[in-house]
């Protein structure tokens, strides 16, 4: 706030006479605590006011001190309810202080019941979000260390990687199977395979002196898809079959074989 | 803001809890504070009780007092003129506005009653500077309903009060040199 404006609106005059609004006044209060020249000017708008207010002044009855010595002996510490009992409009304006007193105090309490009502349900939300975010974390904790144990198998050196290309009946597919005949395990990466009907599905077979025994299914669109090891096999095979699987292969529909 | 040091030293005392503190201070000041109540009220009776009331609340508030802030005569004033007016307003159909008026709409009385007139170094001023201390200061009116109510625009109306307070702060150092000369003369 600045002084050119504090002095052409009026507000110290304002001030004095308490009519201005709390933002105005808060405002004002900080403007004075910085300058000098205002913080003057106020003071004599006040010594004027309260030089007009004692050239005006009208002496009170004598009752009227007696009253409020009577009023403020009546407690012992300042309170409201030290008014004087033979005013009418003390004692109403008391009463009304009570109540509303009263009413703020049942306001408050209702308040806090609704504060401590939407606390509590706060509380069971953050609880439910927490064991939600417990069991996300408990699941990529486990998709990790998965991911991790996958990848060790990768690209362990005693695995042999062995690359699968579509033939004529699916040129697009291209899939990777990463064999280890140590640890016997085969994992097989789908990213490459075309997508299927919904009725078909890919399976992986196994030859193992020309008997094709089935290594398990290939999810399309899958990295890491862990498949049945088959001892002394000769090639890596997979087929269209029905959804589910077959039990032999369905020679006609071989998309991509690799020898090992 | 210079305070009378008898009053800040009253003020610490009732701040500490001493009663008897504040019927100094209502010996000094309840003759202005009732002239103020007593014309804004416009009822005797109704008066003393507000006034009354006010010293409660002085007593009771008086934490709150900061004497850096202005003299304890604005701040008793205050209380004063807004227990008038919220019992006025309760009493009466009269709605706070945004700029904290309540009179809007009433039309105000010239002073009638004897009391209601004014004294002093104000009856020196012009009569328009006159009537806009008497609303803002004996009727508590806002400047908005002030500058209404004497029918001019609100910068004049805001002019008026600066150059009364202006006008009445050069008449009493006028006064202050008349009586120094006669007192000069009176002693030889």
């Amino acid at each position: 706030m600045d002084r050119k404006r504090i002095i052409e609106e009026g507000l110290l005059e304002r001030y004095a006479l308490g009519t201005l609004a709390t933002d105005e006044e808060t405002e004002l209060i900080e403007a004075l605590l910085i300058d000098e020249g205002l913080k003057e000017q106020l003071a004599e708008f006040e010594a004027e006011f309260e030089q007009i207010g004692l050239e005006n002044a009208i002496a009170p009855p004598a009752r009227v001190k007696e009253q409020l010595r009577k009023s403020l002996e009546a407690v012992s510490l300042p309170a409201p309810s030290s008014v004087s009992k033979s005013s009418s409009v003390l004692q109403s304006g008391r009463l009304m202080v009570a109540a509303s007193m009263a009413a703020l105090f049942a306001l408050g309490a209702f308040w806090l019941y609704v504060q401590w009502q939407t606390s509590i349900e706060d509380l069971n939300t953050l609880q439910t979000q927490t064991n939600q975010l417990q069991e996300r974390l408990d699941g990529l904790e486990q998709q990790y260390d998965t991911t991790r144990e996958r990848y060790a198998t990768i690209n362990d050196p005693k695995t042999i990687p062995l690359y699968l290309v579509g033939n004529q009946n699916s040129p697009e597919t291209r899939v990777v199977a990463y064999v280890n005949h140590e640890d016997k395990t085969v994992i097989v990466n789908g990213l490459g395979l075309v997508a299927l009907e919904r009725e078909k599905a890919y399976q992986m077979w196994a030859d193992v002196e020309g008997e094709m025994i089935n290594m398990g299914l290939i999810p399309v669109g899958e990295e890491y898809i862990p498949l049945r090891y088959i001892d002394k096999a000769e090639s890596l095979n997979i087929t269209v079959e029905p959804a589910g699987g077959s039990e032999h292969p369905t020679v006609q529909n071989l998309i991509t074989n690799v020898y090992l | 803001m210079k305070e009378d040091t008898s009053d800040l030293f009253l003020i610490d005392r009732l701040k500490n809890g001493e009663k008897n503190a504040l019927y100094p201070l209502y010996d000094k000041y309840s003759g202005a504070l009732f002239g103020v109540i007593v014309r804004m009220c416009r009822d005797k009776e109704l008066a003393e009780d507000l006034l009354q009331e006010s010293f409660i609340k002085i007593w009771e508030k008086i934490e709150s007092y900061k004497p850096g802030r202005g003299k304890f005569y604005t701040w008793a004033y205050r209380i004063c003129r807004n227990t008038t007016l919220n019992h006025l307003r309760k009493s009466s159909p009269l709605i706070q506005q945004e700029d904290l008026s309540v009179y809007k709409d009433v039309t105000d009385e010239m002073p009638s009653e004897p009391y209601e007139q004014l004294k002093g170094v104000l009856k020196k001023l012009e009569p328009h500077h006159q009537e806009a201390i008497r609303l803002v200061y004996f009727k508590g009116y806002t400047h908005k309903e002030a500058h209404e109510f004497m029918g001019v625009p609100l910068g004049t109306f805001k002019s008026y009060i600066r150059q009364a307070l202006l006008k009445l702060r050069s008449i009493r150092s006028e006064l202050y040199h008349v009586l120094i000369v006669i007192e000069v003369l009176a002693n030889g």
